[in-house]
């Protein structure tokens, strides 16, 4: 079950690396750069899952060894990149907007100003 | 003991400081600028007041966030730690953040919403702060992430130019995806040791190679590389530093592809423990050595001051790289030396591009000309920055240059191996190289004759010329008075790295390490010995005959090039004897080594082709680079 998650998570870093790498549309580009977060947000998440655990919350007298239960953190991490992601994908979408403003265009192969 | 809550306070302290101009700062650009700076001033005080316990007393402070201290040997929290090398690299990311402050009161007059940029800049500060103190690798990671972005928003902070939204664009296009590297690096390492603490990672990772940990290295490699912007990762770094204004192109340059290099020495040094490896040793000395360069060579090319710099910057990240990755103490001092030197020289020359742009309005070399009788000042600091890069004596860019030579040398005679004496001979061009495209640069725009429109320029005001003159008068220092800075700085930060005992101990209590059967690796202080006069002289008569080679080829091309169709032989573009008999005549930045550019017209046009400016491009050879380090640790690491 946990095989058919990783599978996931590498095709989704994949297929978002192949969009930043071949599109040529800037939304598209920061699309891309999402789902290979999202790829990689499924990844870590499926680290800490163990099957049959019971969920991480526990009194302080309740903890004993042997107790069986999912890794929290693996979802903490998860939480803070998803959070992180959002950011750096709003911030690249501003980033598109004001590209269009000077250049008229949101095509990667015409905003080229700084080269060679 | 209260000492052990300073180096949190500081990285807390610059958010609040930063949140709080974000509140209260709107429109009030002289408030902004009061709590940039008070906050700055604090946060020095607390990481200077840690030289006397941490390098003179050799104490590693370790830090539990909320008190949640290691269980049964399992780190839980999230931890700090400040060994020798951190503290190395945190005094030198908080110098270059004040002078960088103090020059942007007068640089930035002329910008609106400086209360964001000031917002920014302390976040980036608290996040550079945090990168070189933390424990804890994740946490890294989120601080690396905030470097990026912030540093991506501070690039387009003049928004209204096109070209700074492009390069912050393409900056953080590609720092996301080295993020994405690292992350992904991290979460297979938790994979494997189910911690996130470093120390209790070492003991861990120390020694124990199988396919999980030897790809979670070259992600994470491949991301740290991409954060000091090393050879098929460099591609946003010239765009980025020469649309941003001066003030955060010398940050760019100075302190965040330090926390890169930082980062790696962590990841190789101490993580990992993979420099006792030849094949590690042989892929970091390849990747610093193209880094070198390919650097200069670019740099030859360029028409824009600031662009041109960024070049020289990537160029001598390859020399820290080289050396880092020699795997010996010397080469590690020497790796050091020339990291905090190249904060220091590069700073300097950011910040007299930016006072050129304060005085003339460009920064294109093409319409700069004889601005050093208008600016001493400038021109004086300038050329002290430009002897420092291209490794001039007593300036300190020659000192660490030749304990990189040196080590370099030496890895080649106790290896027997001819490919670190190429390596030698390699360092030596690029360092001739950088000469030469700094004479042009000070030709172009210091020296020869004055444009007629730049008849209004002035000297930059004393606020701006402040932080130029410390750097310049500490580039001298650390030229002439290397020994105190092998003592003080370098021996305790190579002592750390080299010996991590210590480090792991102070986190997870006493006789972790030796427990977990790390190895304990003995250490003597390098000797420093570049001032034998034999090898000087050797040196010198080497560049002697170079120089005289050059200039004899110069002399047979001169008049050559405009004679042909029986004008009178016109020597403007000759070698080394450039000018025209004409007087109202510049000699450009562009003419001066047109010869030169033209010998090698099919390898400049081969690279900058690879430098398109078209972002999938970017991002194909950063994946590229993932690629290769991935295959090659696979090869040579696990397939020995």
């Amino acid at each position: 079950m946990m095989l058919a998650n990783y599978l996931t998570a590498i095709i989704l870093i994949v297929l978002g690396l192949f969009c930043v790498i071949t599109k040529k549309d800037l939304i598209k580009i920061v699309l891309g750069l999402g789902i290979t977060d999202y790829g990689i947000n499924l990844f870590i998440v499926s680290l800490g899952f163990n099957e049959g655990g019971t969920s991480p919350q526990f009194a302080m007298s309740e903890i004993m060894h042997g107790a069986y239960f999912v890794d929290p953190v693996p979802q903490a991490l998860t939480l803070t990149s998803i959070v992180i992601g959002a950011c750096v994908d709003a911030m690249a979408l501003a980033f598109v907007v004001m590209l269009y403003r000077h250049y008229g265009t949101t095509d990667s192969t015409k905003i080229r100003r700084l080269h060679g | 003991m209260s000492h052990i809550h300073f180096p949190v306070v500081a990285v807390m302290s610059m958010f609040v400081g930063g949140f709080l101009i974000a509140i209260f700062g709107a429109k009030r650009r002289k408030l902004s600028q009061g709590i940039a700076l008070v906050t700055m001033l604090f946060a020095d005080v607390l990481v200077y007041s840690l030289f006397s316990p941490v390098i003179l007393h050799g104490e590693v402070i370790s830090y539990w966030m909320g008190g949640w201290k290691p269980v049964e040997g399992y780190a839980i929290g999230i931890g700090y730690e400040v060994d020798q090398l951190s503290l190395f690299f945190a005094m030198l990311i908080c110098f270059v953040l004040t002078m960088s402050m103090i020059y942007s009161i007068r640089y930035l007059e002329k910008d609106s919403a400086l209360d964001h940029y000031y917002t920014l800049n302390l976040m980036l500060g608290g996040a550079l702060l945090g990168i070189v103190m933390t424990g804890d690798i994740f946490n890294m990671f989120i601080m690396i992430e905030i470097m990026t972005f912030t540093a991506a928003a501070l690039t387009a902070f003049r928004n209204h130019k096109a070209i700074s939204v492009e390069a912050g664009f393409k900056y953080l296009v590609l720092g996301s995806v080295g993020s994405g590297f690292i992350l992904s690096g991290v979460a297979v390492l938790y994979g494997v040791a189910h911690t996130l603490n470093m120390a209790q990672l070492s003991t861990v990772l120390s020694q124990n190679y199988n396919p999980s940990t030897i790809f979670a290295f070259a992600l994470m490699f491949s991301g740290y590389a991409l954060k000091s912007f090393l050879m098929p990762f460099h591609t946003p770094v010239p765009d980025a530093y020469s649309a941003a204004p001066a003030s955060i192109g010398m940050l760019h340059s100075g302190s965040l592809n330090k926390c890169g290099i930082y980062a790696l020495i962590r990841l190789t040094y101490i993580l990992f423990r993979v420099m006792g490896l030849p094949a590690v040793q042989t892929m970091m000395v390849l990747i610093g050595a193209v880094t070198m360069f390919v650097g200069v060579t670019m740099a030859l090319a360029q028409h824009d001051f600031k662009r041109l710099l960024a070049f020289h910057s990537i160029s001598q990240m390859g020399y820290v790289v080289t050396a880092i990755g020699l795997g010996t103490a010397i080469g590690l001092t020497g790796g050091l030396f020339h990291a905090i030197n190249h904060s220091m020289f590069k700073g300097l020359l950011f910040l007299c591009a930016g006072a050129v742009y304060y005085a003339a309005g460009t920064t294109d070399l093409d319409r700069l000309g004889g601005l050093s009788r208008k600016m001493p000042w400038t021109t004086c600091c300038f050329i002290v920055g430009a002897f420092s890069i291209s490794g001039i004596p007593p300036f300190n860019g020659f000192a660490s240059k030749w304990m990189i030579y040196q080590a370099t040398y030496q890895k080649a005679v106790t290896t027997g191996n001819i490919g670190y004496a190429l390596v030698t001979v390699i360092a030596v061009v690029v360092s001739v190289m950088t000469l030469a495209s700094f004479i042009k640069v000070t030709q172009a725009v210091f020296f020869g004759q004055e444009r007629p429109q730049l008849s209004a320029v002035r000297e930059v005001p004393a606020l701006m010329r402040v932080p130029m003159v410390i750097m310049s008068l500490i580039c001298v220092l650390f030229g002439t008075c290397y020994n105190l800075v092998n003592d003080f700085l370098l021996y305790p930060a190579v002592y750390a790295t080299l010996n991590t005992h210590g480090y792991v101990d102070a986190m997870m209590g006493k006789n972790y390490a030796a427990a977990s059967g790390m190895p304990f690796v003995k250490y003597e202080p390098v000797q420093f010995s570049f001032w034998n006069p034999v090898t000087w002289l050797v040196l010198f008569v080497i560049v002697l005959l170079a120089v005289f080679v050059v200039m004899m080829t110069g002399e047979s091309d001169r008049g050559r090039v405009l004679a042909n169709k029986g004008e009178e032989a016109d020597g403007k573009f000759a070698t080394f004897f450039s000018g025209e008999k004409s007087l109202p005549s510049h000699v450009g930045g562009s003419d001066l080594f047109w010869g030169f550019k033209k010998d090698f017209k099919k390898y400049f046009k081969v690279v900058q082709g690879i430098h398109s400016g078209i972002v999938n491009d970017y991002v194909l050879y950063a994946v590229c680079g993932l690629a290769f380090i991935t295959v090659f640790m696979f090869v040579f690491v696990l397939g020995r």
